[in-house]
């Protein structure tokens, strides 16, 4: 049996009102994929995860799951289990309740179901609350009660709206990984929704990234990381984001600041306005370079992040412990001519450089 | 008394004895509107009160209570009080929560339902008991006779037959305060959680079935709240009743306030009357205790 859960959004739009939530959406998800939605808030990302389990429907286009169409079936007919971003367990209820309530729905055998929720519960390790309500449990145990909820009856589909944004941050970089590992032993598709590139970038093995109701890009976490297809995506991706600098383009000759580097290849663009993406630690100090102010430095604990003035701007860049220099000194900047990237002015779209 | 908590209870002696000063009057007032007429009541239902046959006035010990006991009428208005207060108090709740289920669903405009659900509850008891009493339900004239009849169902004596008279005055005390139970219950249900909604739907559960796993058990605290307050009222309900039919026909739909009413008042034996309100008090203050013990006594360990 082929694995199952191929997702499917064509021409997706949604309006709330007069704002447009999501605009012309095409989405195609590969079974036992773990997907990432990723957006800052406001993006669209969690609406299309409302879309796919049905709690609701598109204005335009078609959803289909394993080719079929679902664009207006009840949540109940898709076959998903959803973790919600502030759980919603059923409050009066006890864990054991709350595991087994979508074995009950499904009308199981209640001989099987008490097996089934300790199986389910003993996955995410909380098989000992079982008696307890979930005001009587931790954020973090009633975040497994969830997924112990969501994983009980071995849906098609795994939706996760931001599950780990209520945990506070150890617990969850280690739910992190348990995610992963568990969304692996049970072979389903998974999509989720997150604002936390950190997270999607280490939980995807694809990503979408959403701005204001589009999807800028599809790929996977290194492919969106190196090579961003536009400014926006290359301003939201990376912690800091890389710089993001006006310069002239010439044929080869790239002018920042009325400083001119040479580049490496001529990218074959039009002379004119482009802009240049620069990562932070692409950056280096060199004494022939373009010489900037140090701002302020801000320490990262393994590495320094020096805040350095470029005419108006402020430029990121990231050094070691020993390069770091006194406040309002000139720190002289020059990079890789392979490390940019290059997007036209206009369009915003990626220039092929290297 | 909040400030001195604030300050731990570090105040001065004389500090503390302005400020009883200063709450007094209030208190004293509170005594002789509350404390001292209940008082009195239990006073007087140890004595022999009768305007009709003053020479035998004086301590009467517990005769009325035991006069009480052997009293028909008594134990006759115990059971109009006990069918009229959990009827009209099912009644209320289930048609008041009908309505909160029915108005959520409407996406705009809920205002207007929540207006006009308070017009009943502001009137004066009276005047619905006399506006049920001429237009509603008077014969030939009232308007319900004119529907039943138009329907082609025989003429009912709403008030004036013992049967109908009962159920008359049940409809009128639910009719008046299931906006009541109504707007509590829509205020409960517009805070109920939505995304626990979202979660039992993709859990597959039904309209029905989330109505029943969710929604109830959810609504108990406001469900009970409202069972207790409606109960402690209906008990002692008074006015509407009074002008509807004024307990009768007969005893018909005397219920034990009525009874006392009558008692001391037309009767006037006050005395007897008082053992009667006593009773009632003392009805009133079981019931409700039960039903505060029902409440927390279910579902230990539950926050919130």
């Amino acid at each position: 049996m082929s694995p199952k859960g191929r997702v499917s959004l064509r021409g997706i739009r949604k309006e709330f009102g007069r704002f447009v939530a999501l605009d012309d959406i095409d989405l195609d998800i590969e079974p036992v994929e773990f997907f990432a939605l990723l957006g800052p808030s406001g993006s669209g990302k969690t609406t299309t995860l409302r879309l796919v389990a049905g709690l609701d429907t598109p204005d335009e286009g078609t959803l289909t799951v394993d080719g079929v169409d679902v664009t207006f079936a009840p949540p109940g007919e898709r076959d998903v289990a959803m973790v919600f971003q502030n759980y919603a367990l059923y409050p009066h209820m006890t864990v054991r309740d709350n595991i087994a309530f979508p074995l009950k729905m499904a009308k199981a055998p209640a001989s099987s179901i008490d097996e089934l929720v300790r199986e389910a519960a003993a996955k995410v390790r909380i098989d000992h609350l079982l008696h307890r309500r979930p005001g009587q449990l931790s954020g973090g145990q009633q975040q497994r009660c969830a997924l112990a909820r969501a994983i009980v009856r071995k849906p098609k589909l795994f939706l996760l709206d931001e599950p780990l944004s209520n945990l506070d941050a150890q617990l969850r970089l280690e739910t992190r990984v348990e995610l992963k590992k568990l969304q692996r032993n049970l072979n389903v598709t998974a999509i989720y929704v997150t604002h936390d590139q950190e997270e999607a970038m280490t939980l995807a093995d694809r990503m979408a990234i959403f701005l204001e109701g589009t999807i800028k890009q599809i790929g996977t976490p290194a492919e969106v990381f190196d090579h961003p297809n536009c400014v926006e995506v290359a301003a939201f991706i990376g912690s800091p984001p890389m710089n993001i600098i006006p310069a002239a383009l010439n044929g080869r000759t790239l002018t920042i600041e009325g400083h001119s580097v040479a580049l490496h290849r001529d990218p074959g663009h039009p002379p004119g306005p482009v802009i240049v993406g620069i990562r932070p630690g692409s950056l280096r100090i060199d004494p022939e370079g373009i010489p900037t102010q140090l701002y302020l430095q801000e320490n990262m604990g393994e590495t320094w992040l020096l805040n350095l003035k470029l005419g108006e701007m402020i430029v990121k860049m990231r050094v070691a412990h020993s390069e770091r220099s006194a406040e309002g000194e000139t720190v002289p900047i020059s990079f890789a001519p392979g490390a940019i990237h290059l997007f036209d002015a206009e369009t915003g779209l990626r220039v092929q450089v290297n | 008394m909040s400030s001195s908590r604030r300050k731990g209870g570090g105040i001065h002696a004389g500090e503390r004895r302005f400020a009883f000063a200063l709450t007094m009057p209030g208190l004293l007032v509170l005594f002789l509107t509350t404390t001292f007429p209940l008082l009195y009541l239990i006073w007087s239902s140890f004595q022999t009160i009768n305007l009709a046959m003053p020479f035998l006035d004086g301590f009467a010990g517990v005769d009325n209570y035991v006069q009480m006991w052997g009293d028909a009428r008594f134990w006759h208005a115990i059971r109009l009080t006990g069918i009229y207060t959990t009827t009209s108090v099912v009644l209320q709740v289930v048609i008041g929560l009908g309505l909160a289920l029915l108005v959520m669903q409407i996406p705009a405009g809920q205002w207007v339902f929540r207006i006009v659900a308070i017009l009943p509850i502001v009137l004066a008891p009276v005047v619905v008991g006399l506006f049920w009493r001429t237009v509603m339900l008077s014969p030939n004239f009232g308007l319900v006779d004119y529907l039943i009849q138009a329907l082609g169902f025989e003429q009912v004596n709403w008030l004036g037959a013992p049967t109908p008279a009962l159920i008359s005055v049940i409809i009128i005390h639910t009719w008046q305060w299931t906006p009541f139970a109504f707007l509590v219950l829509l205020a409960s249900l517009a805070s109920l959680p939505v995304d626990v909604y979202e979660a039992a739907r993709i859990d597959r559960a039904n309209a029905f079935q989330r109505f029943w796993h969710i929604t109830l058990p959810l609504l108990r605290p406001a469900i009970v709240i409202v069972v207790i307050i409606r109960s402690m009222i209906a008990l002692s309900a008074f006015a509407a009743i009074f002008a509807a039919t004024g307990g009768g026909p007969g005893t018909a739909s005397e219920i034990l306030n009525l009874y006392a009413f009558k008692t001391s008042f037309i009767e006037l034996n006050f005395g007897y009357g008082s053992a009667l309100a006593v009773s009632l008090l003392v009805i009133t203050m079981v019931v409700s205790g039960v039903l505060f013990y029902l409440r927390t006594a279910r579902h230990p360990g539950t926050k919130t």
